[in-house]
Formats: structure tokens, sequence, C-alpha cells
């Protein structure tokens, strides 16, 4: 099995075991445990999109472990300002901690800021809001991730060839992606020639008729790249129709992706660990909830700041083939697991 | 029916309504029709492609390019129909996800694909007559009667998905021919796409039935004293566009074999535009079907030409608006001129 599962996570496990022998935790006859009906919240744009589900659900195993409640809330558009409301609704509530995806990073500053003066602490995930208060920072590496899908990609075609980008402009986690992949490309394979770009933005129409008529001006373009799933459903539709000699590779995964990469017409993916990132998410807040919890050698007293301070940590991701496909199935895992999803 | 003596401007190649191009008059009247600015247009930009790329001027690329506005032109049509009538339907996107969706969970309840898209397009005619009904009946102007249905079906399209694609790989060949079969060499959405357009083109210059919708557009209040039901062409105008947005929707699950809730968002836009470039007023009565369809035409020419040229990606945008936005206001200047003859 093709399968990396990428570093992460070994920072924060030295941490928790120095949590473990806080002085300072010895007023809670059970660490790590929550008062009755402490709630954490996730929130999210474009809140019906699979990517979250898998996150929730190890966010909400975490909680349940440590007999914590949690919500699942979010707006079901794209719209920055949708999510803030959403955002405003669960600060009125008072919630223990929230885990947040901020569709922009700079108009969530005042909140997440707000939110920290009020007790609650909110840690970033996916993406990220780096100029204000929130305690940490989970995501995959989407530096690592370009470049495995390179390498990747590079190495099928014998490091000799032309390819192509698709790009979804302006969202900061796909721009990292694919500027990861080209510069692996110029950096460790020069015989792998960059010909077309195009901004799909995360359309399949549009990223079928790109690839139509990148096609057109490349007739050796021999492998696509872009940075998430819809696209892939045309860019690999295109390829089939123009004789499946072109090699489609996208980050994230769902369903179609999967039958499409097991049917061969999707050559990879890398898919980021969304169950470490709701995870360590949960367990970042909880820690952050309790700032007695910690008592690092530093001045986080004389200053004010939060003792719990982890400022990033990666979660890890996964390339998914042929091989293992199977294993990333939303249904299959929810069936697997017995639990409703997101509706719990 | 009377024929109504109201002053409308009809723009139906050159043409008023039933009214055939005498031959000997092809060139003043190629001249005089609102479409001949955009043919100009297209043929200007063909010219300098085929000098700026060798890639462009190929059946390769002509065919590329002709199934990226295929089923785009499908429903284009019921677009212009509805503009025409003095109408805006702001959900073909999300009903055509919505025709993806519901064709693609029945099938994989055990539906045959051939009934389940019927009854799904058929849903989404049904959709478009409540929402006609809301706007005969009570009064709401085609823009929030259908802002509120493209909130419906993208709705409805996450309810039965769950936020999940649905994949239909298990469709059977001959269905997926419809979105990836070829006849000849010639993609079948193509064919398609030509007899839609023949059909409603004509339809729209010959039936008196489809004449009315001009009437209606143009003066409604005329068009009622002449004795039109005014509401009963702007129904069938709302139930027309948001049919052919279902049948588009289930050429796309053909295509794709997927149906995926979050499908043809933002396409209104591009529809809507490629109406309005190809002549269609949104003040009503005035546009056609081959004005459209060269708008769609002519969008899609652009962009697959600032691929071929490798234009990068932060500059495509701000290009291609810059050209649309000539290719309107020339041929809106020239409009205007031939207007005040």
């Amino acid at each position: 099995m093709k399968k990396l599962l990428m570093g992460a996570a070994l920072s924060v496990a030295t941490i928790f075991g120095s949590v473990q022998s806080a002085s300072a935790a010895d007023n809670n006859p059970l660490p790590f445990t929550c008062k009755p009906g402490e709630t954490f919240y996730m929130n999210v744009m474009v809140s019906g999109v699979e990517y979250w589900f898998p996150v929730y659900e190890m966010f909400k195993q975490a909680a349940q472990q440590m007999g914590c409640k949690t919500v699942y809330t979010g707006t079901p558009e794209y719209d920055v300002n949708k999510q803030l409301a959403t955002f405003e609704q669960i600060l009125a509530k008072k919630p223990a901690g929230i885990l947040l995806h901020p569709m922009n990073p700079d108009p969530f500053i005042e909140p997440i800021n707000r939110a920290a003066k009020m007790g609650i602490p909110v840690v970033t995930f996916a993406a990220d809001s780096p100029n204000s208060d929130r305690v940490s920072f989970i995501t995959s590496d989407n530096g690592r991730e370009g470049a495995y899908a390179a390498d990747t990609i590079a190495k099928d075609m014998g490091g000799k060839g032309d390819y192509a980008v698709l790009e979804n402009p302006g969202q900061d986690n796909h721009d990292r992606r694919v500027k990861a992949f080209v510069k692996r490309m110029e950096d460790k394979w020069p015989d792998m020639k960059l010909v077309a770009r195009a901004a799909s933005n995360t359309d399949a129409i549009k990223a079928y008729n790109s690839v139509m008529s990148m096609a057109q001006a490349n007739p050796n373009l021999g492998a696509v790249f872009m940075p998430e799933a819809t696209s892939a459903l045309g860019a690999a539709q295109a390829s089939k129709e123009l004789g499946g000699k072109i090699r489609v590779f996208n980050a994230d995964v769902n369903a179609k992706i999967l039958d499409m990469i097991k049917e061969g017409e999707v050559f990879g993916s890398v898919n980021p660990n969304q169950g470490m990132q709701g995870y360590m998410g949960f367990m970042l807040l909880y820690m952050a909830s309790r700032r007695d919890l910690i008592d690092p050698m530093n001045d986080y007293a004389r200053s004010g700041f939060n003792p719990m301070s982890v400022p990033f940590v990666d979660n890890g991701f996964s390339i998914v083939s042929q091989l293992n496909a199977d294993d990333f199935y939303w249904d299959k895992y929810l069936q697997r697991r017995g639990t409703k999803g997101i509706d719990e | 029916m009377s024929n109504p003596g109201t002053n409308h401007s009809i723009n139906v190649l050159g043409s008023a309504p039933g009214e055939p191009l005498k031959k000997g008059n092809l060139l003043s009247g190629f001249g005089n029709m609102r479409e001949a600015t955009l043919i100009l247009i297209i043929a200007a930009i063909f010219i300098a492609m085929s000098f700026a790329s060798p890639y462009f001027l190929t059946w390769a690329n002509m065919k590329a390019m002709m199934l990226s506005f295929a089923t785009e032109g499908i429903v284009v049509v019921g677009m212009t129909v509805l503009i025409i009538v003095g109408g805006i339907d702001l959900s073909v996107g999300a009903v055509m996800c919505l025709a993806m969706v519901i064709a693609g969970k029945l099938f994989l309840m055990g539906i045959n694909p051939w009934l389940a898209s019927l009854i799904s397009i058929g849903s989404c005619s049904f959709m478009g007559y409540l929402t006609g009904l809301t706007v005969t009946r009570i009064g709401l102007h085609t823009f929030i009667a259908t802002l509120a249905l493209m909130g419906i079906s993208r709705g409805l399209s996450m309810i039965i998905t769950q936020g999940t694609p649905l994949s239909l790989f298990t469709l059977p060949p001959e269905f997926k021919f419809i979105g990836q079969g070829s006849v000849y060499g010639v993609p079948f959405v193509i064919i398609v796409f030509f007899v839609v357009i023949i059909i409603s083109d004509y339809l729209l210059r010959n039936a008196s039935a489809f004449r009315k919708v001009f009437y209606t557009g143009s003066n409604e209040k005329a068009a009622e004293y002449s004795g039109i039901n005014t509401n009963r062409v702007k129904l069938g105008a709302i139930i027309l566009c948001s049919t052919l947005a279902g049948f588009a929707g289930i050429i796309y699950m053909s295509k794709f074999g997927a149906a995926t809730p979050n499908f043809g968002v933002g396409l209104e836009l591009n529809i809507i535009a490629a109406a309005v470039i190809g002549g269609a007023s949104l003040k009503g009565g005035e546009g056609s079907v081959l004005g459209a369809i060269l708008g769609i035409a002519l969008l899609s020419i652009v962009s697959s030409s600032m691929i071929l040229l490798n234009v990068s990606v932060y500059w495509q945008d701000l290009i291609k608006g810059l050209i649309l936005l000539s290719a309107v206001s020339i041929d809106q200047i020239l409009h205007n001129k031939r207007s005040s003859r």
C-alpha cells in the first residue's frame, strides 16, 4: 500500500505527556474530562461538503471520550459574511471552544480576538487566520502535498514530459499546493515542462473545458494537477475523451473521485488526514480552555497569554491510489463506526 | 387569434416573426441582422487566433470548443425565451444540479435511468410551474421567485446527497452515450444541441404561440388588450427554462457519471451574459436564439483562446472581461445607429 502518513503530532504528543504531570492539574480530580454540559463547536463554510465530515467525526470522538459535547455548525454557502454570522451565534452561546475553518483570514481577526477576550479559545484548521489570537492552527502541509504529487507524477512519466495545472486562485491552501507542485517540478524534475495553466475555480465544467483546450495546444500533455476534487471530475472526463493518456492528479477525495481512482480515470490523490485534524483540534481546544493545566517555563503569567501555545500542528496526509481507495469512502466509514456523522 | 398591433422591437435573424429573408437582399439583410456584429467579432477572433496559435483552427479544437458550450447552450435557449418575455431565471444552475441529483438518486435506488431522467426533468418542470405561479398569481418578479427556487433546489440537492457526490459509475453504456457518445465522429451532445437550437429558433420565428413571447415582453398591457393571455405565456417561459435546465443536468450526469450537490454554481451568470451578449434585452421583447448561441460561443471561444495562448491565470478574467465589454459595446453602438436610422 502506497500510503504515507506524514509526521506531525509528535510535538503535540510530547506536550500531552508533559501535561499529564503538570502540577497545576492537581485541582482537577479527573484530568481530561468535561464538566456537565460543556460544549465545543466546530464551524465551517459550505457546511454540506463531505470534506468536513471525517474531521467532525474525530472531533466528536475525542470529545465523547472525555465526556464533552460537540456541535457541528456553519453556513451552507461560500460566503464569508454568512460564516461570520454563524460564528457570532456560537459566541452568544458561550461555548467551551471553537474549532474553526475561516473562509478568509482577516475578516475573522476581530471575532476571534473577541472570543479570546471572552475566554473562548479558537483553534483554526485547514485554513488559518494567522494575525488573530487563535491558539493553534492544525493543517496538513500543503507544500509537502504538492511536492509529493509532483514526485508521483514525474516518476510515472519517467521524469520527462509536459504537464499542466488547474487552479483556484485566491484560496490559500489551494494556491500553496499548486505553487509547491510547480516548484518541486522545477527543482527536482527539470525535464518536466509546465505547458499550461488555467483557473477552473473548483468547477467541473470549467475544468473539462480547460483540459480540452490545453490538450489541443499541447498534444503531448501527460498530466494535469489540481488542488481540489471537483475539478478532477471534469478533468478526468476530458482525459477520457482525449484517449486517457493524461494523468489526472488532485487533492482531496469523495466517493466519485474514489470510484474514478479505482477505475484508473484519476491517477491518484493526496488527502489530508481529516481524522487527525478533528481529534487533535479538539485536544488543543480542550487544553486551551484550561489555562491552569499547563505551567510552562516562560512569561505567560507575567504577559497574560494562554500557556497552551502550539502555533502549528501538521496532521499529515495520505496518498490515495487504486490500492487503498476503498479505505476512504465516507459512507463505508460511517457504517463501520455506526454513528450518525454530523447529525450528533 | 388576432395579430397584436404592438410596436415591438423584434430581432430574429433581422426580421420580424414569420417574415422570411429575401434572397436578393441577403447582404443587406445580413447587415441589418442584430447578430451581424457578433458574427463579425467572432470571425475577427477566429482570424486573429488562427495566426496566434496553430492549434486553433483544427477540427479537434473546434470540437472541443463546441463541446464546451453545447450543453450550456441548451440552457441559454430557455433563458433567452424568458428574457424576451421580460423575466430572468437565477435558478438554472441549481435546477440543473437538482436534475442530476434526483435522477442519480433514483438510479441508485434501482430505477431505470431513462425513467429516472424523465421523472427528474418532470420534477424540474413542476418546480418551474410552481415558481411560475408565484409570478403570475402572486405577482412576484421572476428575479426573486427564481432566487428562491435557486435556494430550494440547492437545498434539496444537499438533502438528497447529504453533501456527498453520487457516484454513478454503473450507469448503462447506452445512457452514457448521451453525454459521451459520438455519431460519425461528431459528439452526440453537439447533435442534441443543434437539434434544440434549430427547433427553438424555428418555433420562435414561425410559431404563433412563440411569437406571443415577443408581444408579451415588449408591451404586456398591449398584448393583453390584443387577447393574449400573458400570464400563460410567462408561465410557459418559466417552465421551459426549468425544463431545459433539467434536460442539461441529465446530459451532464451522463457525461460525468456523477451528481454533485455543488454542480453548476454560478452558471446562471454565464447563461444570462450569453443571452444578453446575443442581443436579448433585459427590458424584454428583444432577443434571438441565434444571438444567444453566438453569445455563449463567444464566451467559450475567448476562454479557450486564453488557454491556447497560455495567458496567466491572474490575467485571464481581466482580459476576458475587457473583450466581452468591448464586444457588447460595439454591438450596442451599432444597434443604436441602426435603430436611429
